[in-house]
């Protein structure tokens, strides 16, 4: 059996994030668990080196803030994916609330901001300067596109990597 | 032009300075500089509208209510000003409308649904936060009700017997359309394994998976991350945060049980119902592996590489028990079975039994015909009875008696015989010797053309079987009577002559017999009991005279009355010798009668008792 990672997917409400994970990764639980049981377990197989890594996907639904963010989930975690939507930067105010609440809870974890919506280029409204500013801040920063599938496959591989070096 | 300047610089600064309206204050110089130069007012026109008098009058009069008027617009126009008045006065003016009518309620409805709908659009968990306290403790209840109506029902199809079972499991293949032994089979087998997950506690990660059948396993880890995230969610969603963990899930089935370590779990997955020691079973292997792997299970990241030989120690997990595959259904199986076998048997007995009594029964009719004096004229079995109906002759034999040779019962047979009269000569012959009473000195021969009697009989005898012949039917054989011989009268007659021979002595003038005539009486007494007894059957009626004589030696009166006396004395005397006294009556003779006439008198002769007897018939 390769190596597991659990990973996290995390972020405000709408965002995109059972999007993002939904084309890009081996699913056998329809997207109905969502609403029923408000988790979903996704499988992203994603090669590191020579390793074969098994990022063990969490999507948790209906996430609107910090407050409803489930320790036990979070718990046990390699590192997660912190969703934010472009075209609405108050979705990035929550995750950063949501980054917060994790690092409390868990501890420091790897963890990748994913931009998405990226392909709705009218409506973008994160200005480069915001980017980095919140690289400055030392997020790395990802704009993904679930629809075009922009950046999603780079940001799984990426954070394979720094989940398979954190010790 | 030098002095304006000063006036014109006033003018044109600030109000605010003395309050003066300077504009106003101009017009009213220029209008009084009009009137004071009549050419300078006919040659530059008024700038005012209207006569500031009467404005001024106006200021005069009206000034308070203007600036009233003033402040009033003014706060009407300023939306602060205006909303802080409203907000004053409209609570106590919700209150008055609501009293008033219903108006408001129906004004405000659609406008308190919109914010209602775009709150909860915004943000549905406050409304969760505002209903779970009233909400969760409903849902729990109804859930714990759920269950437990659920245990109850498990108890009673438990409790339920086996044919119930049987039954819906014949209801079960034949709504499902799969062969009822294939049914019987699913719910026989006890339980079975079917997949064991080892899945690290804090992360749901799996760290070894066995399947009883791994082609039917979905990716298991995926699965395994589902068990954890499903336990999270029913942990914080019903647990209260007390702690504990979900130790068994059903889904029909299917049965996952979790067996928890410290830093990992065991979750299995079975089908069928598995006995509590199988859990047992389970965390002793759970506690062994956390023995030997402690160091692997404490830092596990992820890295499965680090538990060798792991999966046959949760391969010894894998465990089923299939049940006897016809135990359980035996019961009725066997009963049926049994049923069927003892129908068959009772059948196979019940066809062999009615041919083994048709046998017998048309043996018992042939048997029945062959008997002289019996003719059978019908024949049926109705009703599980055996009626037969014919002739019989009295004479012939019982038709039951015939039975004994036969296996019939005879409560079964029912016989109905018309009596008639048989012409078999075996037949008449019988009939003629029940007719006869029996006689020793009569044989009855059975001849080829007659029955004939043979010997002596009495008269009466010869005269019935007389009559007798008589009865017999035409053309059968007659009775032939011609070879017996009449014997009674004869006889009759002898007694009769024996007795009045016989004479018993007596002594001079003695009433008792002289000594040595015991023996005479004796004789005469047996000889009058035979007669008598003959004289009683052949149906004639008798009597004997006892005859007293005396001898000629004494009176005429006294002789009479010894006479008399040795008359009475031997009836006395044949009476105690058993002679029934009504047969005997007595007379005197005196000495009128004596033995010999004329010649020499032996008077001795004459002293006796002498017999008569009449027969009549």
């Amino acid at each position: 059996m390769a190596l597991q990672k659990k990973i996290c997917m995390l972020g405000a409400f709408a965002v995109g994030k059972t999007s993002l994970v939904r084309r890009y990764v081996d699913s056998i639980f329809s997207d109905r668990y969502l609403t029923t049981v408000g988790v979903k377990i996704d499988k992203r197989m994603v090669t590191v080196g020579t390793a074969e890594v098994s990022l063990i996907l969490w999507d948790i639904a209906g996430e609107d803030d910090i407050s409803q963010v489930r320790a036990s989930y979070v718990r046990g975690a390699a590192g997660y994916l912190l969703v934010a939507d472009g075209t609405r930067p108050a979705t990035i105010d929550v995750a950063q609330s949501i980054q917060q609440r994790v690092e409390a809870e868990v501890g420091k974890l790897p963890f990748i901001v994913l931009l998405n919506k990226r392909d709705l280029q009218s409506l973008w409204s994160v200005s480069g300067q915001d980017i980095v500013a919140l690289e400055r801040a030392g997020w790395t920063v990802r704009m993904t596109s679930a629809h075009s599938g922009e950046g999603v496959e780079q940001a799984f591989q990426t954070l394979a990597e720094r989940v398979t070096s954190h010790p | 032009m030098s002095t304006p300047e000063p006036a014109v610089e006033w003018l044109d600064s600030e109000p605010d300075q003395a309050g003066i309206d300077r504009q106003r204050l101009a017009g009213l110089l220029f209008e009084l500089a009009r009137a004071i130069n009549r050419d300078f007012a006919a040659k530059v026109p008024s700038l005012l509208p209207a006569d500031p008098r009467l404005a001024e009058l106006r200021t005069i009069l009206m000034g308070r209510e203007q600036a009233l008027l003033a402040r009033l617009a003014r706060r009407l126009d300023d939306p602060e000003q205006l909303a802080a008045a409203v907000s004053q006065v409209l609570p106590s003016a919700i209150v008055q409308a609501a009293a008033r009518d219903e108006r408001l309620g129906q004004v405000l409805a659609p406008t308190v649904e919109r914010a209602a709908e775009s709150s909860i659009r915004r943000d549905p968990r406050a409304l969760v936060g505002i209903l779970s306290p009233v909400m969760a403790p409903a849902i729990r209840r109804s859930i714990g009700e759920a269950i437990e109506s659920m245990l109850q029902s498990l108890n009673e199809a438990l409790k339920a017997s086996f044919s119930w079972r049987g039954l819906r499991w014949r209801l079960e293949a034949w709504r499902t359309g799969t062969p009822f032994a294939t049914v019987v089979l699913q719910h026989t087998l006890v339980y079975r394994v079917e997949h064991v997950f080892l899945i690290h506690k804090e992360s749901g990660l799996l760290i070894e998976h066995v399947a009883a059948d791994p082609a039917a396993s979905r990716d298991p880890q995926m699965v395994s991350g589902m068990l954890s995230a499903i336990q999270d969610f029913v942990r914080d969603s019903f647990a209260d945060h007390a702690g504990g963990e979900v130790d068994a899930m059903r889904l029909g089935e299917l049965l996952i049980w979790r067996s928890d370590g410290p830093h990992a779990f065991l979750a299995t997955v079975i089908r069928g119902k598995p006995p509590e020691s199988l859990r047992e079973r389970f965390e002793s292997t759970l506690a062994q592996i956390h023995v030997e792997r402690r160091h692997a299970l404490q830092h596990f990241d992820g890295d499965t590489a680090a538990f060798p030989g792991l999966r046959d120690q949760l391969a010894e997990c894998l465990l089923k028990q299939a049940k006897p595959r016809d135990r359980r259904a035996s019961p009725i199986l066997w009963g049926f079975l049994f049923a069927l076998l003892a129908l068959l048997a009772w059948g196979a007995y019940a066809w062999y039994e009615r041919h083994q009594e048709d046998a017998q029964w048309a043996a018992y009719l042939r048997r029945l015909q062959a008997e002289p004096g019996i003719v059978v004229t019908g024949a049926e079995r109705r009703d599980g009875k055996l009626y037969v109906t014919g002739l019989r002759d009295p004479l012939a034999v019982r038709p039951e008696a015939l039975l004994d040779g036969f296996a019939l019962a005879p409560a079964k047979v029912i016989g109905s015989w018309s009596p008639y009269q048989a012409l078999d000569p075996a037949f008449v012959f019988k009939r003629v010797q029940a007719s006869l009473e029996p006689l020793q000195t009569v044989e009855l021969r059975l001849e080829a053309d007659a029955v004939r009697a043979y010997g002596s009989a009495p008269r009466h005898w010869i005269e019935k079987a007389r009559a007798v012949s008589r009865l017999l039917p035409a053309g059968a054989l007659a009775l032939d009577l011609s070879g017996v011989q009449d014997v009674d009268m004869t006889e009759v007659e002898r007694l009769r002559a024996s007795i009045e021979a016989q004479v018993i002595r007596f002594d001079t003038d003695a009433p008792r017999p002289a000594p040595g005539q015991e023996a005479i009486i004796d004789s005469v007494a047996a000889e009058l009991r035979a007669l008598a007894e003959l004289a009683r059957s052949l149906g004639l009626s008798m009597r004997t005279t006892i005859i007293g004589h005396a001898d000629a030696t004494g009176k005429d009166a006294p002789n009479l009355a010894l006479s008399l006396g040795r008359a009475e004395v031997v009836r006395s005397l044949l009476r105690a010798r058993g002679i029934d006294p009504d047969l005997l009556s007595v007379r005197g003779a005196g000495m009128l009668e004596p033995t010999e006439e004329g010649a020499v008198r032996d008077s001795s002769r004459d002293r006796r008792v002498s017999f008569t007897i009449r027969i009549s018939e």
